[in-house]
């Protein structure tokens, strides 16, 4: 990292003003709009799952829904999971990981259709997936449901979808690079490898007895980590110098938060087995590496929180529609970090350990950051390529309030809900179902926010599918307020 | 971090070296673990699973039923597992030696089910436990929900079959 580094923001856009698209972008807007469409498509349906499972969950227990095989519990809340992790977080980052590479790397797609069918397949063997765990075709493995024979599949997909920000950047024209740029060719080399070394060991040739939890709590802290994560952290570490025009503060301690999060993000897995019956020295090193990933936690505090304190940075942003959601997601990463650093060590873990709580670390991580982050840069992304404007200003603002206070609400139900749960549950003599009927107050916020959730995301769907239906030509200059 | 290979080498080793640490030296440690007896001569733990008992565990599995129950006790001291009398003693990696695929579970919305065998007192109350008071009702025909399906008895083989109330070399009941 020189001196001349820090002073050089990312560019690849020629300046405002200028009436056309550039090449870079002309050209990977196919392969961005059918990612961007299939992952707003999977948003809506994981949403009005998400729905269901949270009603099933409270209020409507003995409902509707009781006796219905297909949407019975165990169905519902796997195909949500999957639906929010491989048809939203997969697809969308696929888009803004490669536009942001191409933009850094000023690199033009020239293969796009390598990367349009890479799409096509990622999706179908989604939606066979999705089919067969409703079809309860599925197996015992979070985020690791879908029968045997997708996984390869999706490994190749991904292949072909997810791995061109690296030939991006193995083609940049500059020696320069830039934070973003490790952290998406990172989240793009960890992924498949986890994902494939996971399905060996755990569906094909699976590892004997308890070392397949093992396995799968590697894979679950790298699939959250290194892609959510990572990617997510790429796009804070391009969009807010970007709109805020000047550069991260304490940039030079960047390059040491990429090193220290890819060092310590994937032996953190085995934190979430403490007390389980696997050995004691492997849920050691996960409660170690959790304290240690405080180190880059902190590192892109100091970077995106720095940035933001100066000069009314936080006004700004909060008058712009992309960096009120990407600072919202700056500041949902560093409590995320602080949580999983203080509820790894035992004392902690022992009381939330089982309860909502670890789902509530994953909304933190997930939707209160990445989802946030992912919405802020489709606000930037998408006028530029479409050439038109967002057609409705209110959608914009019922959106940000909607999945703003809907991830607050549920991540702090989940948290909140789940430390109360494990308090009641740590004393024997409460039983299970006098546990269960403390925890109704927390179930009815969940299902509020899970219908806010909905609400918000189909503004934006509305909001979004306009506008690509309006730009039927890719003219005119992009904007994004 | 101008150099992809170096880059890429850096981020290999930063997945591969935690896969090897931690999922490659488990199972050398754990990999060979069998089924042993309590004491010299004595009968081997865990007993061999029936095969209405592989059966209902493919049903478990198919119904998402992992999604609200775990399957593991942990040590007195942390929680109050043993306390509530979902065992007699910490689960062991030894307990899941036959198990495929092992299903800790991570969530427990249900209570844990590792010893649920020991503790059912018959069938019917197995039966009675898997309808959820109604919400699994596909699994059973009849008026009165009175007739168990082939899932429901091969699920309700199944639960009776955990069962993890023996002693064993890492984990011995005390007398």
């Amino acid at each position: 990292m020189t001196q001349e580094n820090i002073s050089r923001r990312p560019q690849g856009r020629p300046p405002e003003g200028d009436s056309r698209l550039t090449r870079t972008e002309a050209q990977l807007r196919g392969p961005f709009l059918l990612f961007f469409v299939s992952a707003v498509i999977w948003l809506l349906a994981a949403s009005v799952l998400g729905v269901i499972a949270a009603l099933q969950q409270g209020s409507l227990a003995g409902g509707p829904f009781r006796d219905c095989e297909i949407l019975t519990y165990g169905h519902v809340a796997a195909a949500q999971h999957n639906l929010f992790v491989y048809g939203w977080g997969f697809n969308a980052f696929f888009a803004l990981n490669l536009w942001l590479l191409s933009q850094l790397g000023r690199f033009e797609l020239r293969n796009g259709w390598l990367a349009t069918l890479g799409g096509a397949v990622w999706n179908l063997a989604l939606t066979y997936g999705i089919v067969q765990i409703f079809a309860g075709n599925q197996n015992g493995f979070g985020l690791l449901e879908f029968p045997r024979e997708v996984g390869p599949v999706l490994a190749v997909a991904f292949l072909l979808a997810g791995f061109w920000p690296i030939v991006a950047f193995a083609r940049r024209p500059t020696g320069h690079t830039f934070a973003s740029q490790w952290f998406v060719v990172g989240a793009s080399f960890a992924f498949p490898l986890t994902y494939l070394l996971a399905q060996l060991l755990i569906l094909w040739q699976p590892a004997s007895g308890v070392v397949q939890a093992i396995a799968h709590s590697w894979f679950v802290s790298n699939l959250l980590l290194l892609w959510f994560g990572a990617s997510a952290l790429a796009a804070v570490y391009y969009f807010l110098p970007k709109v805020l025009g000047r550069t991260i503060s304490a940039y030079y301690l960047a390059p040491v938060g990429f090193w220290t999060f890819f060092l310590f993000a994937s032996w953190t897995g085995p934190a979430s087995l403490i007390g389980g019956p696997v050995p004691l020295w492997v849920q050691s090193l996960g409660v170690v590496a959790g304290a240690m990933l405080m180190i880059p936690v902190i590192i892109t505090a100091i970077n995106f929180h720095g940035t933001l304190s100066s000069e009314g940075g936080w006004a700004r942003a909060w008058n712009d529609t992309t960096l009120r959601f990407v600072s919202f997601g700056a500041v949902a990463f560093t409590l995320f970090g602080a949580l999983n650093a203080v509820f790894g060590f035992r004392g902690y873990n022992a009381v939330v350990r089982f309860t909502s709580f670890s789902a509530g670390q994953e909304q933190l991580l997930t939707y209160a950051f990445s989802t946030m982050v992912l919405f802020g840069a489709a606000y930037f992304v998408l006028p530029r390529l479409t050439g038109s404007l967002w057609p409705s200003a209110k959608l914009v603002h019922v959106h940000f309030w909607a999945t703003a206070l809907g991830a607050v609400a549920s991540s702090v139900a989940l948290l909140v809900g789940g430390w109360e749960n494990g308090k009641h549950l740590a004393d024997a003599t409460v039983s299970f179902q006098q546990v269960a009927k403390a925890g109704s107050t927390w179930a009815y916020v969940l299902s509020v926010a899970a219908v806010l959730l909905l609400v918000g995301h189909v503004a934006f769907a509305l909001n979004a599918f306009g506008m690509i239906l309006k730009s039927s030509a890719p003219a005119s200059a992009g904007r994004h307020d | 971090m101008k150099n992809l290979n170096t880059l890429l080498a850096g981020i290999f080793l930063a997945v591969a070296l935690p896969f090897g640490a931690l999922v490659i030296s488990s199972q050398v440690q754990l990999g060979s673990l069998g089924r042993a007896p309590a004491e010299e001569g004595g009968p081997l733990f865990p007993s061999r699973e029936p095969g209405l008992a592989i059966q209902g565990r493919a049903v478990y599995v198919s119904l998402g039923c992992v999604s609200c129950h775990t399957q593991q006790v942990r040590p007195a001291g942390q929680g109050s597992d043993i306390a509530r009398g979902y065992g007699v003693r910490a689960s062991v990696a030894r307990d899941y030696v036959q198990q495929k695929p092992v299903l800790l579970g991570e969530r427990r919305i249900g209570p844990d089910l590792a010893n649920y065998g020991a503790r059912a007192k018959d069938l019917g109350a197995v039966h009675t436990a898997i309808q959820h008071e109604g919400r699994f009702a596909f699994l059973y025909a009849g008026a009165k929900q009175e007739v168990a399906s082939e899932r429901a008895v091969a699920l309700a083989a199944y639960l009776q079959s955990l069962r993890q109330d023996y002693s064993s070399p890492e984990a011995k009941l005390k007398q």
